[in-house]
């Protein structure tokens, strides 16, 4: 489940707007938490919040949620729905540790951005520095500015996800070693 | 400046400077734990294997599995994924424990746990360990760095320490005080921290109480929870162990990033509203008295000790389990299950009309003898999530052993204290 690494900046619009303590097994519905299928993510995805979602996102698009973002008991499956769909990372007012580490792992830009659900709607245009992290919002002419991420949370989404980091350390070592 | 005992024991595996808090660093656990499913552990050997090319370990003692889920169906499908898990153990040399009961609880038992060691899991619930002065963190997928490196990469965590004073009343335990903790200061009170628990309310809670305890730590967002050494955790630790290493303690003048004083003897039975364990969910036992229920379960790695079970028994002897309402006890180990035995306790549940299970995860996520669509289970489960027991259209309510044992007897949500009498 590994991504492709995210550009320098990532440029697209604001997707959807959660509240806090959002279940991340909601994206898809409980009862859809076992499926890996790409058709079958795809057709449920967000399908309880706007039937359209699927078709209407781009990729680059991102995700916006409140605090504590990622609450609960989450599964993989939701994101990799959203990931197929294009979204490209997702700015929060805050992460529930858990759902942080276990995408964080997958190569997801999980930017913690205090003030961001306040400052945007959706559709906005945000054009994301996702390393130092700023948020650039288009239509206030305004930047957000977030928790920086640690040096090696850095490289893990340079490569991709932790896989793809653990893998290149380990030829670089062996190479050397 | 003084450092927590979680900076101590992270720093105690870490090279160079001492760690403080909010450093990221990379620490050597003293053990790596995983317990056998399908899509973790059978991937993560793969790929140590396949993708890594480890042919052979450096420390195989430093590896630990369990197998305590998929145990109880004895289908030609669950032996199938155990075998996998045995296969690849004795390719690697790593030892692994079946159906000796559940892992978290299992760990300690055999000594794994001692004070100031460093434990991972990919299961959060591992920091039940912290009972003992150790400290276990649940880490999902990034177990797999550990495995395949020996190391692994984190951010030290601020502590926030829980100052305890009193003791329980009659009919209040761990349970009632970690969902009274999570409505008082939200399901991300403590998120990325410790939970540190300090002072007199602490040392006198017995080493299961302690456990509970900090199993459930995640639910307020911690990233694990800790009791500093004392000696009811360091005579545990004598008997388990034959060398117990020195103990680490917080340092007086430690720096926490919060600290709340809860009085033990203040607090009330509670009970958490299906869906999930968030503060809003969580009642006063009052407010939901009179829930009907058909479904009653003891158990799970943060109940189901022998202090749950002696609950259970407390209330049960000479009562029975309601008509109409099924009551399901599972010791948390398979010593428990013995103790529980001796005792004669697991004689007053079943003489009640209690069902007792071997030891294993499985009730609690839903494997063995799933809940229906409709169906209200009262549950010392750790999740209570839609599907996590069952059908997603059944309703976890969750309640200490003292509250579900109460509950089953009258065929509602119940009040213990008004169940047995003053």
């Amino acid at each position: 489940m590994s991504a492709l690494p995210p550009p320098d900046t990532i440029e697209g619009r604001v997707a959807w707007i959660f509240g806090d303590d959002f279940d991340i097994d909601l994206v898809i519905g409980v009862e859809n938490i076992k499926h890996y299928d790409p058709d079958v993510l795809r057709s449920v995805c967000m399908r309880h919040y706007d039937p359209a979602f699927a078709d209407e996102v781009r990729p680059g698009d991102v995700v916006v949620g409140g605090r504590n973002f990622g609450y609960g008991h989450p599964h993989y499956p939701p994101m990799v729905a959203l990931r197929n769909l294009g979204i490209a990372a997702v700015v929060a007012e805050s992460f529930s540790p858990g759902f942080w580490r276990g995408e964080t792992y997958n190569g997801m830009p999980l930017l913690t951005v205090p003030g961001i659900t306040r400052a945007v709607r959706r559709w906005d245009r945000v054009s994301i520095d996702w390393r130092r992290p700023a948020v650039r919002l288009a239509r206030q002419d305004a930047e957000l500015t977030g928790e920086p991420l640690s040096e090696r949370v850095v490289k893990v989404i340079e490569a991709g996800g932790s896989l793809n980091l653990l893998l290149a350390e380990h030829r670089r070592a062996r190479a050397t070693g | 400046m003084g450092r927590t005992i979680t900076e101590k024991i992270l720093g105690r595996t870490a090279e160079g400077p001492p760690v403080r808090a909010r450093d990221n660093r990379a620490f050597r656990p003293d053990h790596m734990i995983a317990y056998d499913f399908p899509g973790y552990t059978d991937v993560m050997f793969r790929q140590m294997h396949d993708d890594f090319g480890i042919t052979e370990l450096d420390d195989p003692e430093r590896y630990l599995v369990f197998i305590d889920h998929m145990l109880t169906r004895g289908d030609a499908k669950e032996e199938a994924v155990h075998q996998v898990t045995r296969d690849w153990c004795d390719f690697y040399g790593i030892t692994l424990h079946e159906a000796e009961g559940i892992g978290h609880q299992v760990a300690a038992e055999l000594g794994y746990a001692l004070p100031g060691r460093f434990l991972i899991h990919f299961d959060g619930h591992i920091s039940g360990l912290g009972a003992f002065g150790a400290l276990g963190w649940g880490v999902r997928r990034d177990l797999l760095e550990a495995w395949v490196t020996g190391r692994i990469h984190l951010d030290v965590p601020e502590s926030v320490r829980f100052e305890l004073t009193g003791s329980f009343p009659e009919g209040v335990d761990n349970r009632d005080l970690i969902h009274t903790i999570i409505a008082r200061l939200g399901a991300d009170g403590c998120a990325h921290q410790v939970m540190e628990f300090t002072g007199p309310g602490a040392r006198s809670m017995s080493i299961d109480r302690r456990q509970g305890l900090c199993g459930m730590a995640m639910f307020t967002g911690a990233v694990s929870a800790i009791f500093n050494p004392d000696e009811l955790s360091l005579d545990y630790a004598r008997k388990v162990s034959g060398a117990v290493p020195e103990p680490l303690y917080s340092d007086p003048d430690a720096v926490y990033a919060g600290v709340h004083e809860i009085d033990l003897s203040e607090l009330e039975p509670q009970v958490v509203l299906p869906g999930s364990a968030r503060g809003a969910n969580t009642r006063g036992v009052s407010a939901l008295k009179g829930t009907p229920v058909t479904k009653a379960f003891i158990g799970s790695c943060a109940s189901g000790r022998l202090e749950d079970i002696r609950a259970a028994a407390q209330v049960l002897r000479g009562r029975r389990v309601s008509d109409g309402v099924q009551l399901n006890v599972v010791p948390t180990s398979a010593a428990i299950h013995r103790r529980a035995e001796e005792e004669g306790l697991l004689d007053v549940l079943r003489d009640a009309g209690a069902a007792v299970a071997t030891s294993s995860c499985d009730f609690c996520f839903g494997y063995q003898k799933p809940l229906k669509a409709g169906e209200n289970c009262v549950s010392t489960g750790v999740l209570n999530i839609s599907g996590r027991m069952g059908d997603t259209g059944a309703h976890i309510y969750m309640g200490s052993a003292y509250t579900v044992a109460a509950s089953a007897v009258t065929g509602e949500i119940s009040d213990v204290r008004e169940v047995t009498g003053p």
